[in-house]
């Protein structure tokens, strides 16, 4: 009976989420969480923050966009075509800032000096691209609602700065060239606007179309209550606000305890995506109808 | 030329001849179908079942089209969105956009073969001589796109003669699929989608599909039963918000 139940309620996508969808989720989160780190580490001036972002995108992002396509040998075809779509683009943005970053590494490791600060410049536009296109593949998608919204890309663009002041955190406490307090205060103040844009883009969600409310009740009530509320607001939002009031407000923290913020925020921020993914949905082909 | 195909809802008796011809024509792999039929039970005392045969729309500002980011998928000057499957990378870029899922990625278990423990079938050795699928690539209907073309090259009228027309369309006993040319007034199609008040699916999303529905009752005088062509047209389209 199974063709006879198909898009006759509303049905949730799986393609880019169920099975090895579960690539283009890792692959959008490094995305956004590799583009935001190399931001904040320009921001820093640590080499070391570019180091680690590059290889994020690099190797964590381009290596699960590779495995999730059906035929990844053809991948050189998708750059081909930028006018078609976010996709391409984005894979396009991907690859200038592999090749850019790898430049300004080299260069700011061997010889720094104005072509350094060129790549830095170039490498920069790219992190942000690859952290903001993400949010344009999904807003387009007009058949779901919950993903065609303008507040995708700016959510993304935050989660992924957001990632990116965490991991800073982290890499300061390793010794990298990074200010912690400015670290751990980046991260307070974005994780406050995060949570603000969150609950901005689910009240606009529930009420663009039913379709977006339903998908919007699935993550709060549904299947997807324990990833909501359990990765996005307890572990992604809720924990780490805590240590950063402790740490703002009341003693000194153990770098412990920073890291366990840090790998919180990065659950929630995988939270987040995967909650994006998993509850976007289609409306039915037809509605019940009454007999005629 | 714009084919189209018109599926008359109160005919057909699902009776599944639309897709097993498919899966015939095509050599579909196991796990793969292009038509599917949608049953949903409809209120009332006894409540009764109405059915819609679906396929690719062919929708003439196709989502897919637009997303493809290697123009495997593209729109034929007859209106055909069809697949090049030597480009598809297999993003499912499309299978995401496209409002009526009606794209199927062929991942390997999809493709696994009807009895895998005795090894392909003769017809399925058949298939990857006549009609070789790749796993790892998108695919959906295209009207039977080899038939047409095969038919036109001889001179056939697609929608007329049976060589060029879809095999769905020649299998369907209840005859509840019409096939032919949206462009031509004077087509079968055109005229039952004029007197019947033919509508398409969802159609808040701009898409244009070439697959229109009309919903006249058999053994009734040929005409149309506005008001519930209208109420249908209403909950299949932007209704199926309310």
């Amino acid at each position: 009976m199974e063709a006879h139940e198909w898009m006759i309620n509303y049905t949730r996508q799986t393609e880019w989420i169920d099975r090895r969808g579960i690539f283009l989720w890792i692959a959008f989160y490094a995305g956004g969480l590799g583009g935001g780190l190399y931001l904040v580490s320009l921001f820093f001036n640590s080499l070391a923050g570019m180091f680690v972002s590059w290889l994020i995108i690099a190797v964590i992002k381009g290596g699960a966009h590779i495995i999730y396509l059906g035929k990844p040998w053809r991948f050189w075809r998708i750059v081909t075509r930028p006018q078609s779509s976010w996709l391409a683009r984005g894979i396009i943005f991907v690859f200038g800032f592999i090749l850019f970053g790898a430049v300004q590494l080299a260069l700011s490791y061997w010889a720094p000096g104005a072509a350094e600060m060129a790549f830095k410049v170039l490498a920069g536009v790219a992190a942000l691209a690859v952290t903001i296109y993400t949010g344009f593949v999904l807003n387009t998608v007009k058949a779901v609602p919950f993903w065609n919204s303008t507040l995708l890309p700016l959510l993304f663009v935050l989660c992924g700065v957001l990632g990116g002041f965490g991991l800073a955190v982290v890499i300061a406490l390793s010794g990298g060239n990074i200010n912690l307090e400015a670290a751990e205060a980046g991260s307070r103040w974005l994780l406050i606007v995060n949570a603000l844009l969150i609950a901005v883009y689910l009240w606009t969600a529930a009420r663009r179309a039913p379709t977006g409310r339903l998908s919007v009740l699935e993550q709060m009530r549904g299947h997807l209550a324990p990833y909501f509320w359990g990765g996005i607001v307890v572990l992604g939002i809720f924990i780490p606000l805590i240590i950063g009031l402790v740490g703002e407000f009341g003693a000194a923290l153990h770098s412990g305890v920073l890291i366990a913020g840090v790998v919180c925020e990065i659950i929630g921020g995988l939270a987040l995506r995967y909650c994006v993914l998993k509850a976007g949905a289609y409306k039915p082909l037809v509605a019940r109808q009454p007999a005629s | 030329m714009r084919w189209g195909m018109v599926v008359d809802l109160s005919k057909c008796v699902r009776c599944y001849a639309c897709i097993a011809a498919c899966r015939i024509e095509h050599f579909l792999p196991e796990g793969m179908n292009w038509p599917r039929l949608m049953a949903l039970e409809t209120e009332g005392d006894p409540p009764s079942v109405a059915t819609y045969s679906l396929r690719c729309n062919q929708c003439q500002d196709a989502p897919c089209v637009e997303v493809c980011p290697t123009g495997a998928t593209y729109q034929r000057p007859d209106g055909i969105v069809a697949i090049d499957q030597d480009k598809c990378v297999g993003c499912r870029y499309c299978v995401i956009a496209c409002p009526y899922q009606n794209r199927t990625f062929l991942s390997k278990d999809k493709a696994r073969g009807f009895f895998p423990e005795s090894g392909p079938t003769p017809f399925e050795e058949a298939g990857k001589k006549l009609y070789p699928h790749q796993t790892g690539t998108t695919e959906k209907c295209n009207f039977c796109a080899e038939r047409i073309d095969a038919g036109l090259a001889k001179g056939l009228k697609p929608g007329i003669d049976r060589d060029a027309t879809p095999a769905c369309v020649n299998t369907c006993p209840a005859r509840a699929l019409t096939f032919g040319d949206l462009d031509d007034p004077d087509s079968e199609v055109s005229k039952l989608i004029r007197e019947y008040d033919g509508f398409q699916l969802h159609p808040e999303y701009d898409t244009n599909p070439s697959v229109y529905f009309i919903d006249h009752k058999i053994g009734q005088p040929d005409k149309p039963r506005k008001k519930d062509t209208k109420s249908r047209r209403e909950t299949a389209g932007s209704a199926a918000e309310k």
